[in-house]
């Protein structure tokens, strides 16, 4: 028995220790099961599973097609949805974070506004869209231009939520005695503030975004479902499968996806450049 | 006295009450202006309350049902799908964190499709959800199921994976069983990533279900809010809906943190550091 | 070694050497050519400097470490019979306590895993924390004690299980002068009342010195065995010994042997 366990615990460490064979391993498993749900689907017996059709979920092969010969109007709606997600989100982050440095430079305002912040962080998109379609009604003439302005609003307030919480964390979770230290070099708040609390916040800020990016894009989405002016993945994805034409419905979730993924790649890019002097 | 009144100010939920209450006035001046400037005022921004009168009135306007009756009657609808939905999700999410720790093969074959579920804008795949189930009930407790899910299982995962070498050597030592080991030392430490997860789940799986309602006309909040939104019915119960709909998502994030604190006793009484929230 | 011939040998420690490849793919040699016999019932210290490889020694005993030269010996058995016959007791440098049991339930903790009865277990617990002076905070959660209780709740769960061999891993060294005398004083009289074997890391000398039978001074690079010193201080140890001249001598005696070994 005990020397059975120890040989069974050799193989294994056997295989953990060959790091080439490890990092083959995290490759090559996630490609294979890719390929496997690929065939399924391919092979119409995912379609068995679900008890549905090739019209309702069309084949890979189909969406792909169907992409290529509507790229243009798809480029098009994935321009208005990316710009809505990024403005939205970087109008939200800046706002956030803004906010975050109050609450930490006045904690006994500040602490009790991010309570309230945390609270809208959990208000249903659904239910914030319509309200931001109303307010920004009288904004412009053009059915276009305020309905970008209210689904920007709405990804705004929700990044802004997402990103102060976890900048105050970031500004106010300082390594133990280094506020002491700052107070005998100093007296003043903002050197505190610029020396210590915002470098130390950098690492809290990549947290934050890790969830606002793809928060951002998916409410982004939601929202062009409640606006006025018909445009952007989400509402694509909405209009056509109203229209009963799945396979482009399908199509532009497969947008949807690449934006999502391109997105985080991105942000991982952006987080490697920004943090390696972390490290 | 004024110390009584400086000691007040340091409490966090007095700073909670001042925000209330400056929101408030800013809501408030906001719908004075607008009803000095706007023909039907209470599509944009009405007084407070006036929503709070319309939610006691009894006055009928829709199928014979008080606007507070009509609330509450397709809430039940919506919730109960939101809170299956939100069950199966919290289930599988944890099964699968569990399944990922137990074997590093599974975790190498579905961890980047864990990531990939969390980009791919979910709520984008409601219309076609609803399609392949042809059922908006199942439609709503899927897409609950699906948005939850990530959150849980993700930082499940994460608690299994922050166990300390330590425990395991204490653990070896005392030549425990791998089942032992789960019991008494893994799930036990995840369960506030469990609990961290489920907070973020809760107000998603009741957005995902309000969103699923709009998509037919069947019932339920976010039917209503659509119906209200065309003038279908008074306008006050779109407002009605917007605040309770607010008001569920932060309750049910704040009613996950109840039930850890009665899931983890240790947490209940005032901690001496409150460093390790986890991320 | 006169003297000891009747001593019952019951870990043979013959030729070990350790040598692993730390994370950037490099060999080391933790250590080399270990050769040492431990009585039952012995307090032994392990006394060096960082990277001598008294804790990889230590964690070799226990089965934590596997051994690449040489053997180890416990009873003639290997260290993993032994320990899956859960007869090792061992002491963390941290307290690993578990954050969500009380101080009680966590000195429960082996217990249960090893099948004892629910009245057995609360019984000991109990007895344990009356030892180590904590009763009156069975029921607190480790994250409201101090550092120091921690640690005697560490040693409880330890002597708790009543474990032939007691391994303890620099257990007082993040633990402030005044309650490391106090732990020291306790840790000896527990170790009398139930008179089990004792192997204990540590890099002070005092405390090597003051609590051990015989200190095994280790050297680095590559970590080994430089000398083993009997320490025939009078059983019954008191801080007081601490003052005389021959607890003194001893001290010196380590170090010179300490530094004598090393290259």
């Amino acid at each position: 028995m005990a020397q059975k366990r120890k040989r069974k615990k050799r193989l294994y460490q056997r295989i953990r220790e060959n790091k080439r064979l490890q990092s083959a391993e995290t490759v090559v498993l996630p490609v294979m099961l890719g390929i496997a749900i690929f065939l399924l689907w391919q092979g119409g017996i995912v379609h068995q599973w679900f008890h549905t059709d090739v019209f309702t979920l069309p084949l890979p092969t189909k969406i792909g097609s169907i992409m290529g010969d509507n790229i243009d109007k798809i480029l098009e709606n994935t321009f208005s949805t990316v710009s809505v997600a990024f403005i939205g989100l970087a109008l939200g982050c800046i706002l956030g974070y803004l906010f975050a440095v109050l609450a930490a430079v006045f904690p006994r305002i500040g602490s009790g506004g991010l309570g309230i912040i945390g609270a809208f962080a959990s208000i249903p998109v659904v239910a914030l869209a319509p309200v931001m379609n109303n307010w920004t009604r009288d904004l412009s003439k053009e059915a276009s231009i305020r309905s970008m302005a209210s689904k920007i609003i709405v990804v705004m307030l929700i990044s802004a939520a997402n990103m102060s919480l976890n900048a105050y964390r970031g500004l106010t979770e300082v390594k133990p005695f280094s506020e002491d230290l700052m107070a005998i070099y100093t007296t003043k708040k903002r050197v505190v503030l610029w020396k210590l609390r915002i470098p130390n916040s950098l690492p809290y800020v990549f947290i934050a975004l890790k969830v606002a990016v793809p928060s951002s894009i998916m409410t982004a989405i939601v929202s062009e479902y409640f606006a006025e002016y018909i445009t952007g993945v989400g509402r694509q994805i909405r209009e056509n499968i109203v229209l009963a034409q799945y396979a482009t419905a399908w199509a532009y979730i497969a947008t949807a996806c690449i934006i999502g993924v391109a997105a985080y790649v991105l942000l991982m890019v952006i987080q490697g450049l920004t943090l390696r002097r972390y490290h | 006295m004024k110390q009584r009144i400086m000691a007040l100010s340091r409490k966090k939920w007095f700073s909670m009450a001042v925000w209330i209450f400056a929101l408030v006035c800013v809501w408030e001046i906001g719908a004075s202006v607008v009803a000095g400037t706007k023909r039907s005022p209470e599509n944009i921004l009405p007084h407070l309350y006036q929503i709070a009168v319309a939610a006691f009135s009894p006055e009928p306007v829709s199928a014979g049902m008080s606007a507070a009756a009509v609330v509450l009657t397709s809430a039940g609808a919506t919730l109960l799908r939101a809170l299956l939905g939100f069950a199966c999700g919290t289930v599988l999410g944890f099964a699968l964190a569990l399944l990922m720790q137990l074997s590093g093969i599974v975790e190498k074959l579905v961890f980047p499709y864990l990531m990939l579920i969390q980009l791919i804008p979910v709520l984008g795949l409601a219309p076609i959800i609803l399609s392949i189930t042809g059922d908006i009930n199942q439609s709503r407790i899927v897409i609950a199921a699906v948005l939850s899910f990530y959150p849980v299982a993700a930082n499940t995962l994460a608690g299994f994976q922050s166990v300390e070498k330590e425990k395991y050597d204490l653990m070896y030592t005392y030549a425990a069983r791998k089942s032992v080991i789960y019991k008494k030392i893994l799930i036990p430490s995840a369960i506030p990533y469990f609990f961290t997860g489920l907070k973020i789940a809760a107000p998603m799986a009741v957005t995902a279900s309000i969103l699923v309602d709009t998509l037919q006309g069947d019932g339920g909040l976010g039917c209503m809010l659509s119906q209200s939104l065309k003038h279908a019915m008074s306008i006050y119960v779109f407002w009605l809906i917007v605040f309770f709909s607010a008001f569920i998502g932060i309750f049910s994030g704040y009613l996950m943190g109840r039930l850890e604190l009665l899931v983890s006793p240790e947490k209940r009484k005032p901690r001496k550091a409150q460093k390790r929230k986890g991320n | 070694m006169s003297g000891k011939e009747e001593k019952e040998v019951e870990i043979s420690i013959r030729d070990v050497g350790v040598a692993f490849c730390d994370n950037a793919g490099n060999h080391v040699q933790a250590l080399t050519g270990v050769n040492l016999d431990i009585y039952k019932g012995e307090f032994v210290a392990l006394l060096g400097p960082s990277g001598c490889g008294k804790t990889t020694l230590l964690r070799s005993v226990c089965d934590l470490q596997e051994v690449t030269e040489g053997e180890i010996r416990i009873s003639g058995k290997t260290p993993g019979e032994i320990r899956l016959e859960q007869k090792f007791g061992f002491v963390f440098q941290q307290p690993v306590l578990l954050s969500w049991r009380t101080v009680k339930k966590n000195v429960e903790l082996p217990l249960e895993i090893m099948y004892y009865s629910k009245a057995d277990r609360s019984k000991r617990a109990d007895e344990m924390l009356q030892m180590v002076g904590l009763s009156d905070f069975a029921d607190h959660y480790p994250g409201q004690l101090s550092g120091g209780m921690q640690q005697r709740a560490n040693i409880a769960r330890a002597f708790g299980l009543r474990p032939d061999i007691l391994l303890m891993d620099e257990p007082f060294s993040a633990l402030d002068e005044f309650t490391k005398e106090k732990l020291h004083m306790d840790l000896l009289q527990i170790w009398s009342e139930t008179n089990k074997t004792i192997l204990f890391v540590t890099h002070n000398i005092q405390e090597a010195v003051l609590l051990s039978d015989r200190v095994c001074v280790l050297s680095p690079h590559p970590g080994r065995l430089s000398a083993v010193v009997d320490i025939d201080l009078p059983r019954d140890r008191t801080l007081e010994m601490k003052e005389t001249a021959h607890f003194n001598e001893l001290v010196s005696k380590v170090r010179n042997s300490f530094e004598g070994g090393s290259v």
